[in-house]
């Protein structure tokens, strides 16, 4: 069994690498201090129980349980965290277990069993219910080829519904995510507006309101050659937020 | 602003002090308004009725400051019987000076010591031109009568008084331990998630450094009694500054070398007094908000110094680059709150809390007056 220890305290990773290792003979567990190494190490190495700790700066542990669900082999994830009431009940559903620092050493042996007892399918079956209570995500991520993709929410310019699925638009390409475009912009309130039925664009990356050929006004954005067509029920508005933005 | 005083005897009787000049004061007072009732009662009023109202203020006066002489001279008693006792004491004596009074004013004018023409001394006539006869019958109902109305209206006038002191000492009472219930309230606590997270830090170092986990120990342990005791009882900057210290260096051991503090307090006075753990909760402020959300980690700025006799400490943190809606929940303003306060419960105006947002950092600049003795500091407020 391959475990990954992610936690923002070297101390705190330290005692936990310890405990697992007195636990079980046969693992050697990884370590990561945050966020995106955890995902980056997961997609090197194939791990089976990630555990994680809640509180992290930049992307915290619930986000990173996101993200990890993406994967075609999400390992089973086990959170840590000192004293979280409200995010207890939030990820009950969603984790094979959490655990209260200071981790006893049975509570983690319980806990790395049921991890080990859970099938894949069984853990794809966990739901992320009501993660992070709306807190918004720093990153947005997809699954490429097996190969999580993550960008980071302040490099996007804008999302824009196409067909059957979303895709944001950063700075270097594009993201296609299998999410709807309600949801990113009740996510992403803050930053974020929706100037269409279609889109929703980062009022930080905007550099202009164009009016083009046929009538119509479209934003354009720094770094990226694309604009977003704004409607004209949204115009108002838009206009407005360029003015309290300058 | 009052501070609670500690329970004492004089707070468990219910019944005012009556030698108190305004106390006597307010008996006048209400004795005259009551001698207006009286006059103004009867359906009719005539030329007689104004010296009506002299001969019922004299004897409403006489009634209410004699009651009051003798409750003021047996306050000491009293106060060591429960209230109960206390008010059927003082309602007995209210009824029996009335009594005695009715009788010697009644005395005094059947004998022609005082001159009375027209109704009674203490209650007008209830009706016109019996009075003259009256006075003359002592041994008449006029005389029983006369006795009963002076007794009834006494003995309501006197429960309501009673009722109204006892009242107003159950209001004092309960804002009292209100008051003292917000003090204790705002008492700072410590971060439930610190107290774990810094256990865990113990838990890990016991194994690998346990001398490192000794100290921290000791400091959790310093900053709990701290936590634990007295709100209301203000410590010298020395010593609060002493807590911050001790708290910074739990958290040094969690955060590593994401955590970087800086002190320019040589100017402070290191005596000035101020409320105990009003400091502390601004550095965990500066921990939670400024390091903790922080990749990269930030710095902690401690400084302050005495200008006109008066006090500025200034606590500030670097902010973190991350954007602002990852920013840390709860309890943000609380906290900052709280101290202002406190150091307003404690100093009362002279206190400030200003905090200056700018784009890299986050300060609160406290100032307050030097005061260095408990006891003038008290007074001063």
């Amino acid at each position: 069994m391959k475990v990954l220890i992610v936690d923002d305290e070297p101390l705190a990773r330290a005692r936990l690498y310890r405990l697992v290792t007195e636990l079980e003979d046969d693992i050697v567990p990884e370590e990561a201090g945050n966020g995106p190494e955890a995902l980056r190490r997961v997609q090197e190495n194939t791990v089976d129980v990630v555990l994680l700790d809640i509180r992290m700066p930049g992307m915290d542990g619930i986000e990173v349980a996101r993200h990890l669900k993406h994967l075609d082999r999400a390992p089973a994830v086990i959170f840590t965290t000192a004293y979280d009431s409200h995010a207890l009940q939030a990820f009950e559903a969603s984790a094979v277990d959490y655990l209260l620092k200071p981790i006893r050493r049975g509570r983690l042996k319980e806990a790395l069993e049921r991890a080990r007892t859970l099938t894949g399918r069984q853990i794809d079956a966990l739901e992320v219910t009501d993660p992070g209570a709306g807190k918004a995500r720093t990153h947005v991520s997809a699954s490429l080829k097996g190969d999580l993709k993550l960008v980071p929410v302040a490099d996007v310019r804008f999302f824009r519904a196409e067909h059957k699925y979303v895709v944001a638009r950063y700075a270097h390409g594009e993201l296609v995510l299998d999410e709807a475009l309600s949801a990113l912009e009740e996510e992403f309130k803050q930053g974020f507006m929706r100037v269409h039925r279609n889109a929703l664009v980062a009022l930080a990356h905007v550099r202009g309101l164009q009016k083009h050929a046929g009538g119509g006004y479209r934003l354009r954005f720094d770094g990226i050659e694309d604009a977003v067509e704004v409607s004209r029920r949204c115009l108002p508005d838009v206009r407005r937020a360029l003015k309290e933005r300058a | 602003m009052n501070r609670p005083n500690p329970a004492s005897a004089e707070d468990t009787l219910f019944l005012p002090d009556f030698c108190a000049l305004r106390m006597v004061f307010a008996i006048v007072l209400v004795g005259q308004l009551l001698a207006f009732v009286v006059v103004l009662a009867p359906t009719r009023l005539s030329a007689d009725s104004w010296r009506d109202m002299a001969y019922s203020s004299l004897f409403i006066q006489w009634v209410g400051l004699s009651s009051a002489a003798i409750l003021c001279f047996s306050r000491r008693w009293l106060k060591r019987v429960n209230n109960a006792q206390a008010g059927f004491f003082s309602y007995s004596i209210v009824i029996l000076v009335t009594l005695v009074l009715s009788e010697v004013g009644f005395w005094l004018v059947v004998n022609g010591v005082v001159p009375v023409e027209a109704s009674s001394f203490a209650v007008p006539s209830y009706g016109q031109g019996i009075a003259p006869a009256m006075v003359t019958f002592i041994k008449t109902p006029q005389h029983f009568e006369l006795l009963l109305r002076n007794l009834g209206i006494s003995a309501i006038v006197s429960a309501v008084a009673l009722r109204y002191f006892y009242v107003q000492h159950q209001w004092k009472t309960n804002l009292e331990s209100e008051h003292r219930a917000r003090i204790q309230a705002l008492q700072s606590r410590i971060r439930p998630h610190f107290l774990f997270n810094s256990m865990n830090t113990i838990a890990a170092l016991t194994r690998s450094d346990p001398a490192l986990a000794e100290e921290v120990t000791e400091d959790l342990a310093e900053l709990f009694r701290v936590s634990l005791g007295d709100a209301s009882v203000p410590v010298p900057l020395s010593r609060e500054l002493e807590v911050c210290r001790q708290y910074l260096h739990i958290e040094k051991q969690r955060l590593g070398d994401r955590i970087a503090d800086r002190w320019a307090i040589d100017e402070l006075p290191s005596a000035a007094l101020i409320p105990g753990l009003s400091l502390q909760p601004l550095v965990e402020n500066a921990v939670y908000h400024g390091i903790e959300p922080a990749t990269d980690g930030g710095v902690i700025e401690i400084s302050g110094g005495e200008e006109d006799a008066r006090v500025w400490i200034r606590i500030a943190n670097s902010r973190p680059r991350e954007n602002t809606n990852n920013s840390r929940p709860g309890g943000n303003q609380m906290a900052q709150e709280n101290v202002g306060q406190r150091m307003r419960a404690f100093f009362g105006d002279g206190a400030e809390l200003q905090v200056k947002e700018g784009a890299s950092e986050y300060a609160v600049e406290l100032r307050f007056p030097l005061v260095t003795d408990y006891v003038t500091g008290a007074r001063t407020r």
